[in-house]
């Protein structure tokens, strides 16, 4: 026990932290710009599943950074794809998300397939490329704690800190921007920002794309920095566990930043727990985001049940 | 003068067959108040949703000072110049008075969005047109009247120079219509136009210049209010001399629905409605008068059992209905007309048959054992169908597929079909065209004579004087004022309590309360 | 009489079409990938559409598939005709499944009590695992897309651990039970074929569901609030007991699917990741079939073949099976946009052009 405080409290847990928490970050932050506009989308496992592999293939070919953008740019597209068949062709998005989901079980394997020449497990074959990670060897000179700043922030991957510099931008673009009182508003009461003259079919399309693209990043920091190389299946459910923290987030980017840490926080446990506790077996440590997930998810919905009926009984 | 704004032949079919617009002119001077009348279903919405550009005409033209326009959407109309300000607000409820009114135009500063600009931009126009709005606070928070003038405000920021303004006193006490008209007259000084879609005759005589008269898609006629008089207005509109009348009830019967002290409290924890007192007989319609939102609807709801009663008892034949589910009091005789057909007095995919018995799911004439007896329910609604005059083809038809009168023949059809003891009604004529209506009337008072007890609420108040026995009226939750009969009342004694300006004593209101 | 059988027959007919046009759609792009992919692309595409009929054993691995497939499609329709987007079917399948093989694997294994316990074990567990989301959205208001959707991972999780822990033969390391007491194994129909006891259950699922939906009360009142839950409560339906009761029913379904699994011809055993993701075909099955029970298993039939072929042409060539996951979400796309009517027209004006304007021509057009 005093082991498992131990380790929770280190700088290599911290680090730990973050690096699960990115991918999950950036695909609810994703899903946090789309619920607000009024379309849910269910599809970030499967876009960040397809990013992860487009960011693979596409490291074989080109630098890092190109795959990246590659990732981004895949994922959007998809996004893109899901507005045209929720807005224009009228399906609900929720069996649209589901669709993007399939294609991408079946569809990444089939490629990874391709791309390897064979092996539909893994792309180990392939020589795909890591994110750089950002070391900060002067914050050593700092006097006092300056060893200790360096083990909690060096070694983070470049797409770490553009997350935390998303969670600021996201926030900007919401609330102190023209087009983020025009999402809110579409997301709120549609007919009002009809009424203004702001097309609110395309805002919804260009939340979804942009929603993909957040997602992207969140898949190529997952294939190229938390593991590097693609594995089938190997956003394990990070996609609906941000659903959870959307929810869970009271919509709201400082909220979804909370929420996201809070279950990297559990997957870092569930990576470390073997270590300490071999006794457990794995597979119920790898329940535990889930069910962290289920817990807060009923948890938060009760408590705001009860808020409306507390403030309905304290008026009498 | 030349023409401000003119509709030439307008014509538009709905896909369904039905035709809003057939040959539609209208001919719009600068700097007048302009009012379009019509009843419900004469095409007037559909007029105004394409001089808005909400709607496409599929043929005919428009002219904006003589030049031809089209308008594909809202935001081109909004560039000429036409500003429109809707029955239902297109208001966000969470955003601040001045979010809703720059929404789509905000003053930006670089890509950030100037929030000191619009607030002071909003109190600039608020102090202009005399439409004292505090631009602070979120627009849900504030009262119906209120909620308008930032609707107003919001095309006046955009330069509008053509107002129109759709039914906007169908939420207003007539004091606050008088304030409004205030606020139209100081438009029309600083230079700009009103069009004013009403079917309120003596409103429309008040205010107007000019008036276009429209029936069942065409316009009938164009004249001046100084030149017509509200009888031949309403015989333009309606194509004959019209006397709705209804009998009276000629005898009294036993207390059928008694509220007492009832406290009702909304989800955020306002008090909706507050010591309310009422007594109901056997054989009588009372009235609810109020403007919409004031607590009548919410006691109807209430009543049936869709909201929690927070204090006090309702009673039904002495039975409390408090712990009762909305089945049970369905089981002692409660049926209700809900204000919204759509959203909850139908469900719009399923079939006529179907609605029609789904109240009745407990009854051992439709299921044994849980389970269907498809032939009894066939023929339970074919018998509806008939006795209620519902143009359908037949009972397996979606009930989504029929007109608006025809859905809510199936409502009334379904909750009279047996006798009830107590009969709630909200609205049963909204959006009904006339001939249902007076058929709809025909069967609540119909209910009424077989003994029901009915209570009755409409922002219609014609409609409640004509039907209501006695009336009482609410103001802000509470009852301000009874009468024990419609006659001798008139909307302005009404509007009077209705806007709270007045309160009846205590012992006058209990006489008639009785 | 007359015209509303033809008018219902001209519906059925309109539906059978459109979900074929989007399958011609779907096997399109198919050919476009495998040309795209394969070195020999004839050989690929032959297999996949005539693979399943080649032999006794592929038919029988069809007539399998499709039994599992209606299964699934039913549990989906059950809540999709109630409008509630639980997705557990795939976790109700695990418990289902584990139950029955512990009921296979004890003592009542070797008895002839061992099927019906076993399945009815199956679907209580099922049933239960169904009820947990509905519950949570019912007591809690909490999203039942999001619950079911952790619960499935947990119930895997759970599962492959018991199995690889508990009931694999110990020590051998290896991620499968024993086979099972023949007494608790599906009996074959066909001998020496896996055409067994499953494909009766599933045709009788279905003319359980079409029933309970169409004649009892309790479906007629799941499909009202489907249609619009205010009206239901407005109605004195209690809303939340149905759905909670149409997740429960659904998930009994659920468990019985994984009672078909693991007790089918095909299986005999429990094994870790049993399922490969078949429970999640069945929201295809469910959309294309309208979530009409009766319409389930004719959907799955069609569907079931290109699985097969899929399955066949990934084994003999060089196209790998998991591409009709693209076929899948090409279908579902489709299929779930011509839901509506703005969507059909498009369809309409691109595949039938008429004369009648839709709503909508412009004004300038008018002179």
């Amino acid at each position: 026990m005093i082991e498992l405080l131990m380790t929770m409290f280190s700088a290599t847990f911290f680090v730990t932290v973050i690096r699960t928490t990115t991918p999950l970050l950036f695909a609810t932050l994703g899903g946090l710009i789309s619920d607000l506009s009024g379309a849910l989308n269910v599809a970030l496992e499967g876009m960040m599943l397809i990013a992860a592999l487009t960011a693979v293939i596409v490291s074989v070919y080109a630098p890092w950074y190109i795959a990246v953008l590659a990732a981004v740019l895949a994922s959007g597209m998809l996004g893109g794809l899901m507005a045209f068949f929720h807005l224009k062709l009228k399906a609900d998005i929720i069996l649209v998300g589901f669709a993007v989901n399939i294609l991408a079980t079946g569809g990444t394997v089939f490629a990874l397939a391709i791309a390897t020449g064979g092996d539909k497990g893994t792309s180990i074959n392939l020589q795909s490329k890591a994110i750089p990670a950002v070391t900060l060897p002067w914050l050593d000179a700092i006097p006092g704690i300056g060893p200790v700043l360096r083990s909690l922030l060096s070694g983070h991957s470049i797409l770490s800190w553009l997350g935390a510099l998303t969670v600021f931008l996201v926030w900007y673009f919401l609330y102190r921007t023209p087009w983020g009182l025009w999402l809110r508003g579409v997301g709120e009461y549609p007919a009002a920002p009809e009424a203004a003259g702001i097309p609110v079919g395309k805002v919804r399309a260009w939340s979804l794309v942009a929603s993909g693209a957040l997602v992207g990043l969140g898949g190529a920091q997952l294939a190229m920095f938390n593991y590097v190389g693609f594995t089938r299946d190997m956003t394990a459910g990070r996609g609906f566990i941000a659903l959870g923290a959307v929810l869970l987030g009271a919509r709201h980017p400082v909220g979804a930043m909370l929420a996201a840490l809070l279950f990297g926080f559990f997957e870092a446990l569930s990576i470390v727990m073997p270590n300490l506790f071999n006794w457990i077996p794995s597979e119920l440590i790898q329940t535990i985001p889930f069910v962290v997930t289920i817990l807060a998810l009923v948890l938060f919905s009760y408590r705001a049940q009860r808020a409306r009926q507390m403030r309905t009984l304290s008026k009498l | 003068m030349a023409p401000l704004l003119q509709a030439q032949s307008i014509g538009k079919t709905y896909p369904g067959g039905t035709v809003a617009n057939d040959g539609v002119n209208l001919t719009i001077m600068p700097g007048e108040v302009h009012a379009v009348v019509g009843e419900n279903g004469a095409g007037k919405s559909t007029l105004m949703k394409i001089l808005f550009g909400m709607e496409q005409p599929d043929t005919g033209q428009l002219l904006v000072d003589g030049k031809t326009v089209s308008f594909a959407n809202p935001r081109e109309a909004i560039d000429a110049g036409i500003g429109m300000v809707f029955q239902h607000f297109s208001l966000v409820p969470s955003f601040s008075v001045y979010e809703n009114v720059v929404l789509g135009s905000e003053p930006r500063h670089g890509m950030k969005f100037d929030r000191a600009k619009a607030i002071a931009a909003v109190r600039e126009l608020s102090e202009r047109f005399r439409l004292h709005v505090d631009p602070l606070p979120a627009v849900g928070d504030l009262p119906v009247g209120q909620q308008q003038r930032v609707e107003i405000l919001k095309a006046l920021y955009r330069d509008a120079r053509i107002l129109i303004l759709d039914e906007p006193t169908a939420v207003l006490a007539p004091q606050e219509v008088a304030e409004l008209f205030v606020a139209v007259r100081s438009l029309v000084e600083q230079g700009r136009t009103v069009i004013f879609i009403a079917h309120k005759l003596p409103e429309v005589l008040e205010i107007s210049d000019r008036i276009t008269v429209m029936r069942a898609g065409k316009t009938v006629g164009e004249v001046m209010a100084s030149e017509v008089t509200e009888q031949s207005l309403a015989t333009m509109m309606v194509g004959r001399e019209v006397t709705l009348r209804v009998d009276r009830a000629t005898r009294e019967g036993a207390l059928v629905c008694e509220i007492k002290a009832l406290n009702i409290v909304g989800e955020n924890g306002t008090t909706l409605a507050d010591d309310l007192n009422i007594k109901v007989h056997a054989g009588e319609i009372l009235g609810l008068v109020g403007v919409e939102g004031n607590g009548q609807a919410e006691l109807l709801q209430a009543i049936a059992g869709l909201r929690p009663i927070a204090h006090g008892v309702a009673y039904l034949d002495a039975q409390s209905l408090g712990p009762m589910s909305v089945r049970e009091r369905r089981a002692i005789g409660l049926a209700s007309i809900p204000e919204d057909r759509i959203a909850q007095g139908l469900a719009s995919g399923a079939s006529v048959a179907e609605n029609l018995v789904a109240t009745k799911l407990g009854d051992r004439r439709f299921v044994r054992r849980g389970l269907l007896d498809l032939k009894a329910i066939k023929a339970h609604a074919e018998q509806l169908i008939a006795q209620f005059s519902i143009r359908v083809g037949n009972s397996r038809a979606a009930v989504g597929t029929l007109s608006g009168g025809n859905m809510q023949k199936v409502v009334v059809a379904r909750e009279l079909a047996e006798q009830p003891r107590l009969l709630l009604v909200n609205q049963p004529t909204r959006g009904v065209d006339l001939g249902a209506t007076q058929f709809i009337w025909k069967s609540i008072t119909q209910a009424r004579d077989g003994g029901a007890a009915v209570l009755l609420s409409s922002a219609d108040l014609s409609e409640l004087l004509a039907l209501s026995d006695r009336l009482v009226v609410f103001y802000r939750g509470r009852i301000v004022a009874a009468f024990i009969s419609a006659e001798d009342l008139s909307p302005e004694t009404l509007g009077t309590y209705m806007l709270g300006l007045d309160r009846q004593d205590d012992r006058t209101m209990r006489a008639a309360l009785r | 009489m007359s015209a509303r059988s033809y008018s219902r027959w001209s519906a059925v007919g309109r539906e059978t079409g459109r979900a074929a046009l989007a399958l011609l759609i779907a096997v399109i792009v198919a050919l476009v990938i495998v040309l795209a992919t394969s070195t020999d692309p004839l050989k690929a595409f032959s297999t996949l559409l005539t693979g399943p009929l080649s032999s006794n054993r592929t038919i029988g691995l069809w007539i399998d598939d499709v039994a599992k497939l209606t299964l699934t499609g039913l549990a989906f329709s059950l809540v999709f005709q109630a409008r509630q987007f639980s997705m557990g079917v795939q976790g109700q399948v695990y418990m289902g499944g584990l139950f029955a093989a512990l009921v296979a694997m004890s003592p009542v294994g070797g008895t002839m009590f061992a099927i019906p316990l076993a399945v009815l074990a199956a679907m209580l567990a099922g049933a239960a695992y169904g009820f947990l989301p509905g519950y949570a959205k019912a007591r809690f208001g909490a999203s039942e897309i999001v619950s079911s959707l952790m619960l499935n991972y947990i119930a895997i999780l759970v599962v492959n651990f018991i199995v690889r822990a508990y009931l694999a033969p110990a020590g051998s390391g290896q991620l499968m039970t024993k086979d099972f007491p023949d007494t608790a194994i599906f009996p074959a129909i066909i001998p020496g074929t896996r055409f067994d006891l499953g494909i009766v259950i599933a045709l009788l699922a279905t003319v359980l569901v079409w029933f309970l939906l169409y004649r009892t009360a309790w479906g007629l009142k799941l499909r009202l609030v489907g249609h619009n839950p205010g009206f239901a409560e407005y109605a004195g339906i209690r809303s939340s007991v149905i759905m909670v009761s149409a997740m429960t029913a659904a998930g009994a379904i659920g468990g019985l699917l994984g009672a078909v699994f693991v007790q089918g011809r095909a299986f005999g055993n429990i094994a870790v990741d049993f399922d490969g993701n078949l429970a999640f075909e069945g929201i295809l099955i469910a959309i294309v079939a309208r979530s009409r029970p009766l319409a389930v298993p004719f959907v799955a039939l069609c569907y079931g073949y290109l699985r097969q072929g899929a399955q066949l042409m990934g084994l003999r060539t060089d196209v790998p099976s998991e591409m009709i996951g693209v076929i899948q979400a090409i279908i579902i796309l489709l299929v779930a946009s011509s839901f509506s009517l703005p969507g059909r027209k498009t369809l309409q004006r691109w595949f039938k052009p008429r004369s009648r304007l839709p709503a909508g021509a412009s004004a300038g057009e008018a002179r």
